[in-house]
């Protein structure tokens, strides 16, 4: 009976040291492959720095031709800025061999809950209660000291504006101490992430037609349980109930959008 | 009889067991601790290497932040400075020069540099090359030339 007992003890203390021999094992084998291909993976590394740093510069460059096409419309500055800057690149990245081409977007696609309107690469939809200015390129980069062909990316830029609401408040309800009109947006960039650093200098307002000096606007800024969302919201004292209002916004890149809405 | 002799002979087996994995414990726990104080050799290639990737990424992170295109349009070299000084190792020594597409030199009058002419006199200096193209609406390309020196 105690013979028996002993045996049992003997095989569970045996599968507890196979386990941590297990264990071990496998750390010092991870710890093995590691070393053996750090300087597989590391030659590597340079050029995915290299990578990064073009794939950067060219979203910037579609950043700045979409400000540029806001503020001017003109529609070559996509295709001019990515020409300049492909030549740029190869002569900075000299010992690189680096050849970046691109193909502008042409075409009407859907994203970001809206549908763009390519032409070459660029498109603005204003004047709505819900506009945006976009711009969209492929490129492909090859780097002839890497061996490395074809490298794939898309580049791309958004800036979304949406009047949820143009509200007047008369001071013939007694609820409201004079009268105004407040105007509530949303402004979003690419993938839909709203945009929350503006200030009542990024935005310009249109009542009616007629230019509203910034001085003359309420400014704030905050999260709206009405919405679920985060907002500005321009007020601005009238006499009597406009009709329609224009806002003009630019975000800290300089890309311009224009929203219209009529007031309710 | 038989029983009890067989009983020792299993608890010495397992003795033997526990002394190994003791052992290999002692082993690696002396080869980790040993490793803290290890000094190893620096090679001038590999430490040019290095700091060159330091000196890219943190320049990448910077131009990610879209902070790069701002301190060089409105030229604010001393931010510049105190942004490279916090993302680089104390060790490190940078000099960075800011040059037009015609390689003339943007920043002739506020040099963005931390540690003496002298340092970068030695052969260890890591030099990395990154383009930035342009800010709010205006393509006007920029390229930056970071020497690194690890002190």
């Amino acid at each position: 009976m105690r013979l028996g007992r002993g045996r049992e003890k003997k095989g569970q203390f045996i599968i507890i040291a196979a386990l941590m021999m297990a264990i071990m094992i496998i750390s010092i084998s991870s710890i093995i492959y590691s070393a053996v291909t750090y300087f597989k993976h590391e030659r590597w590394e340079e050029y995915v720095v290299l990578i990064d740093s073009i794939k950067t510069g060219t979203s910037r460059v579609v950043e700045i031709s979409l400000a540029n096409y806001t503020q001017t419309l003109t529609n070559t500055i996509l295709s001019s800025n990515l020409d300049r800057w492909s030549n740029d690149v190869k002569q900075a990245y000299a010992g690189f061999g680096v050849i970046l081409t691109y193909t502008l977007r042409q075409g009407t696609v859907q994203a970001y809950g809206v549908s763009i309107n390519y032409n070459i690469g660029l498109n603005y939809t204003w004047y709505k209660s819900t506009s945006f200015s976009a711009a969209n390129t492929s490129a492909s980069l090859s780097l002839a000291s890497a061996g490395l062909t074809g490298y794939n990316f898309t580049s791309s830029a958004f800036l979304k504006e949406t009047i949820l609401a143009a509200k007047y408040y008369d001071s013939a309800n007694p609820k409201y101490l004079s009268k105004y009109l407040s105007i509530y947006l949303s402004i979003e960039k690419e993938d839909l992430i709203p945009i929350t650093n503006l200030k009542k200098d990024n935005f310009a307002l249109k009542v009616d037609g007629s230019d509203v000096p910034s001085a003359d606007l309420s400014f704030s800024r905050y999260f709206s349980g009405t919405y679920s969302m985060f907002i500005y919201e321009i007020r601005y004292s009238v006499t009597s109930k406009p009709t329609g209002v224009s806002v003009t916004a630019t975000d800290t890149r300089s890309i311009r959008v224009i929203a219209n809405s009529t007031v309710i | 009889m038989r029983t009890e002799k067989s009983r020792g002979k299993g608890r010495k087996g397992q003795m033997r067991i526990i002394e190994a994995l003791l052992a290999s414990f002692l082993i690696l726990f002396a080869i980790a601790f040993v490793n803290l104080f290890a000094l190893t050799p620096t090679s001038q290639t590999y430490e040019a290497s290095e700091l060159e990737k330091v000196g890219f990424n943190v320049l990448h992170d910077l131009d990610e932040q879209s902070l790069l295109e701002r301190y060089i349009q409105y030229r604010e070299w001393a931010n510049f400075t105190a942004a490279l000084t916090v993302s680089l190792p104390t060790d490190v020594y940078f000099n960075l020069t800011v040059y037009d597409l015609n390689w003339r030199v943007v920043n002739t009058a506020a040099p963005i540099s931390y540690g003496t002419a002298q340092v970068f006199s030695s052969s260890f200096v890591a030099s990395v090359v990154y383009i930035v193209p342009g800010y709010q609406g205006v393509y006007s390309p920029k390229i930056l030339v970071l020497q690194l020196v690890r002190g």
